[in-house]
């Protein structure tokens, strides 16, 4: 063989050696979860508002309570030493003033103490600062009553709009923070905080779940450039890009694990055992959370074990149910709903994709066409819901009962929901427009997002059923770039069009306001004419809900409220899907809440060959 | 030869503004409602967003000649904007994927390109005959195979089979000791960089990592070579200073080497300009698969989110190469073959 031959074959081999020399099959304290729905937007508790910040957070830092064991009925303290309750007399009689009491030796990553001082910075930092598009709404509705800074602002007797926050008078801006400061204070090892207005969820927001609870270190943080904490400097912070936020990219948690990286160009974040965590340290020593988007990959690096658990989408499961070494855990449930709306006023002109003529004609559907409640019942009986969810969903869910999810308190479990019922859906589409839709027909675009195939098979479904009733109704599936479909949603131009809500916070309230009242999410995609009615129908309900402290008057209150949705069929919630996990059979102990974003909770598991 | 690089080189700014006005034409008729999509990537992330405030936030609702301006403005400090789909500035995103890239391209194209040229050579040297079937049906099939398929199939041979290739760039424990420790990163190519830092492991862990994309870029590039080179040498095989040559007694691997192969390399070394752009521009498919985070994906994610400053970013990055890379050559034309002059 010549010489050149040679040394090509020699570091061949010495590559391919390498792989048995330095492969590392089994490492029983690395965990590596690999998902696949995209990296985290912000490390920054005070942004963060997606599933795959709150993963990463979820494992940094700690939060004033948890569930004990995952189950959301059962609060229980972390770093606050009691959960607040008006028995144990750390919450007022009209809930309206909470006090938490501070667990003291609590270290931060850098070594520092827990103070409440630092619990109250973060608070207060976090609401300041308010992001647009953040979940600071959690925390300013409870304890201002308004869901933005700038609403604060207003109430100082600022501008009611404003396009850059220099423009706002200092004494103003001092005001606001006054407003704002006076919510939360710090009294011996307790932290205080009052209320506006009584909202029986609040303590949930302050427990594990989301990222926006999590305790930041003062110290730390002003070392960081943070707000310093001067009542005349915050504005300097406020509504900052999310790339320009202190904890963008960076954490000091007093969580099991360390941050230590956020690799943004190889989409992984790596992290390290802290080993003076309160709770004694993990069994884990590094782990890693990567996103890699290509599911054959990661399947690959399952079960060659370098990931311990992937992310595999539910249309996907059978891909993996018959691996071996392969564990499924199946039916986990979530508080989460699907939901197909109607827009109540469609602007015809520019749409005619999706209205046709914009007449009632037989070729297109008028601005109103769902504004007519028979419209909407009769779509609402066409759906095969069953069909769905043994179908498309393979059984895993329920079918739902209004527009709040059953795993929720105050949910009417006998309210009477649709049916799949071709002969009712025949006798409202008859009773619509006075009949002119039976006798004219109508043909209309009905919108999913680009590669979402489980809402187009919802869709598919409706379309077949409807166009069963009537040879002269026609239904459209278009499939629409989520660019574009966000343009039309924003002028309420989609006829139908389907979003799933996950719960922030498990209550009531947390479905109610998105799903009815007119300055919730959806209202003001669905047009005008939904706006004006949730204002009669829904809004002072809404808002008495979330007031009540009497669980009896809140369960009356949403009883009423589900009944009202399900009656004007103002949507077709059709499923509330469970989730599931798929991991290595050597991971042992894994834990699952319904309120965590994170897949797996790198505290509690561990790595064990049979 | 120094009046023609100059020359081309004035031409730059002009291509560059040329380039990154064409996308900027093409984005204004998004409307920033379209834009702000960057910003909120799916139905789910609907919650609470006021799309308005978003779109002024970010400045989308400014009119497009105002954000070019902008744009151009920010580009005289160094400054290309903020990615969202990538989370870091777009001079960052570059800075850290082009080097990756440039790593996968210069690995790939000494088998690319000498595996193509010899396998052409093999194939024109037996014309027509079963070497000559064999070799092109082999490269064919790789020409005609997706690849996104074909790197499917590598990945699960030498990865889930025999456990060799795995995807990524480098392996966990490797990445822990890159990322976190005290290895400095020189280059941001990975080999040189474990040479450098004196850190043979990584370096193999490195090199385990690049073989199953070189490999599929090399099977799948091979064909599209070998028809160049094949043709080229059949030509020159039948010139008549290689008849002299053979009249002279010069024995057959003389003739091939010294007088065929040089003649006939002219079209290749067109082609294998045009192929090393390619890979400099990153190959998404291949990247991709191999989850090797190269600057194909990084374009191609951001396109994907309407990330348009993302996009400008790498347009004119590409542009930059494109113009340099075509000069390069061009002044190689002129060493390969005397003929040639640069004017």
């Amino acid at each position: 063989m010549k010489a050149k031959y040679q040394v090509v074959f020699v570091l061949l081999l010495i590559v391919v050696m390498s792989a048995s020399v330095f492969g590392a099959p089994f490492d029983p304290e690395t965990f590596v979860y690999v998902g696949g729905a995209g990296a985290p937007q912000t490390l920054d508790p005070a942004a963060a508002y997606d599933t795959a910040s709150g993963e990463v957070i979820h494992q940094v830092y700690d939060t004033l309570f948890e569930y004990v064991d995952g189950d959301l009925e059962q609060l229980g303290p972390m770093l606050a030493t009691e959960v607040p309750s008006v028995e144990n007399g750390l919450m007022s009689e009209d809930g309206l003033t909470i006090r938490v009491p501070i667990r003291q030796g609590v270290k931060f990553h850098n070594g520092a103490v827990l103070t409440p001082e630092d619990v109250r910075y973060t608070f207060l930092r976090n609401m300041l600062s308010d992001p647009a598009g953040g979940p600071m709404w959690m925390f300013l509705e409870p304890l201002l009553d308004v869901q933005t800074m700038a609403k604060v602002i207003e109430m100082a007797g600022g501008p009611a709009d404003f396009a850059e926050i220099d423009e706002v008078d200092a004494e103003v801006l001092r005001r606001a923070y006054d407003l704002v400061a006076a919510t939360i204070e710090v009294d011996g090892n307790d932290v205080v905080f009052h209320l506006a207005t009584p909202y029986p969820p609040f303590i949930n927001i302050l427990t594990k779940g989301g990222s926006w609870g999590a305790i930041l270190n003062k110290e730390w943080m002003i070392a960081n450039g943070a707000w310093d904490g001067d009542p005349e400097t915050w504005s300097q912070w406020y509504d900052l890009a999310l790339e320009d936020m202190t904890c963008y990219d960076k954490a000091n948690g007093t969580g099991p694990f360390k941050l230590e990286t956020w690799d943004k160009s190889g989409n992984q974040t790596i992290f390290s055992r802290f080993d003076e965590y309160w709770q004694g340290p993990a069994k884990i020593k590094t782990a890693f959370i990567k996103d890699i988007k290509e599911l054959s990959t990661r399947l690959l690096m399952l079960q060659a074990g370098d990931a311990d658990g992937i992310y595999v989408g539910k249309d996907e499961l059978n891909q993996v149910r018959s691996l071996d070494n392969v564990v499924v855990i199946e039916g986990l449930p979530q508080v989460v709903n699907t939901v197909l709306f109607y827009s109540f006023t469609i602007p015809t002109e520019g749409n005619e994709d999706l209205v046709g003529s914009g007449k009632l004609d037989g070729n297109g559907i008028p601005s109103d066409f769902f504004a007519d409640v028979d419209i909407r019942k009769a779509f609402n009986y066409s759906f095969d819901y069953e069909a769905y969810l043994n179908e498309v969903a393979e059984g895993a869910g329920v079918i739902p009962k209004g527009p709040i999810p059953q795993i929720l308190p105050f949910v009417n479990l006998d309210q009477e929901y649709y049916t799949h019922d071709l002969a009712k859906a025949e006798e409202h589409f008859k009773k619509a427009f006075g009949g002119e839709v039976w006798e004219k027909g109508f043909e209309v675009g009905i919108v999913y997002n680009t590669g979402n195939d489980q809402r187009k098979t919802a869709l598919e479904i409706l379309e077949y059923n409807i166009e069963s009733i009537n040879p002269k109704f026609k239904v459209n599936v278009v499939s629409m770039e989520w660019a574009t479909m966000l343009d039309k949603l924003r002028s309420s131009s989609l006829p139908i069009f389907i979003i799933g809500w996950l719960m922030d916070f498990p209550d009531t309230h947390n479905f109610a306001v998105p799903y009815m009242h007119s300055d919730g999410t959806f209202a003001g995609y669905c047009g005008q004419g939904l706006i004006d009615l949730a204002k009669e129908e829904f809004d002072d309900l809404v808002n008495a809900g979330i007031k009540a402290t009497d669980p009896e008057e809140r369960e009356k209150i949403y009883f009423e409220l589900q009944k009202r949705y399900v009656d004007l069929a103002i949507g077709m919630p059709y499923v509330e899907e469970t989730t599931h996990r798929v991991m290595r059979d050597w991971v042992r102990n894994f834990h699952y809440s319904p309120a965590w974003s994170a897949n797996f909770d790198f505290y509690s598991v561990y790595k064990e060959v049979k | 030869m120094l009046t023609f690089i100059a020359r081309r080189l004035l031409f730059l700014p002009i291509v560059l503004i040329g380039v990154t006005l064409m996308v900027f034409v093409v984005m204004s008729f998004l409307t920033p409602y379209q834009l702000v999509s960057a910003y909120i990537k799916s139905p789910e992330e609907l919650k609470n967003q006021s799309l308005d405030d978003l779109v002024r936030k970010y400045g989308l609702d400014q009119p497009a000649h105002i954000r070019y301006i902008n744009w151009v403005k920010n580009l005289l400090k160094g400054d290309l904007g903020y990615s969202k789909s990538a989370n870091m500035r777009v001079t960052e995103a570059i800075s850290k994927r082009f080097p990756a890239t440039i790593e996968l391209a210069l690995f790939s194209i000494i088998p690319v390109i000498f595996g193509g040229i010899w396998l052409g050579t093999i194939s024109a040297k037996h014309y027509n005959r079963p070497l000559d079937h064999i070799s092109r049906t082999f490269a064919i099939i790789g020409w005609s195979l997706p690849d996104f398929v074909f790197g499917l199939i590598m990945l699960m041979i030498f990865y889930g089979v025999l456990g060799w290739f795995p995807p990524g760039r480098l392996s966990m424990w490797a990445d822990t000791i890159v990322l976190t420790g005290d290895f400095v990163r020189y280059t941001g190519m990975n080999t040189v960089d474990a040479i450098l830092n004196w850190r043979w492991d990584i370096f193999l862990d490195a090199l385990r990592h690049l073989a199953a994309p070189i490999i599929t870029l090399s099977y799948l590039w091979w064909a599209y070579l070998l028809r160049i080179t094949r043709s080229s040498m059949l030509e020159v095989l039948n010139k008549d200073y290689v008849r002299t040559a053979r009249a002279k007694g010069l024995g057959e691997k003389v003739v091939v080497n010294r007088h065929v192969r040089r003649n006939a390399l002219i079209p290749v070394a067109t082609v294998s300009g045009s192929m090393v752009l390619g890979l400099l521009g990153g190959v998404v498919i291949v990247e991709t698969v191999f989850d090797y985070k190269g600057i194909g994906l990084l374009t191609a994610t951001g396109a994907q989110q309407l990330d348009y400053t993302l996009i400008l970013g790498t347009t004119l990055f590409y542009g930059l190469l494109l113009v340099v890379t075509n000069l390069i050559v061009d002044v190689l034309y002129a060493f390969i073959d005397p003929r040639v002059r640069l004017e």
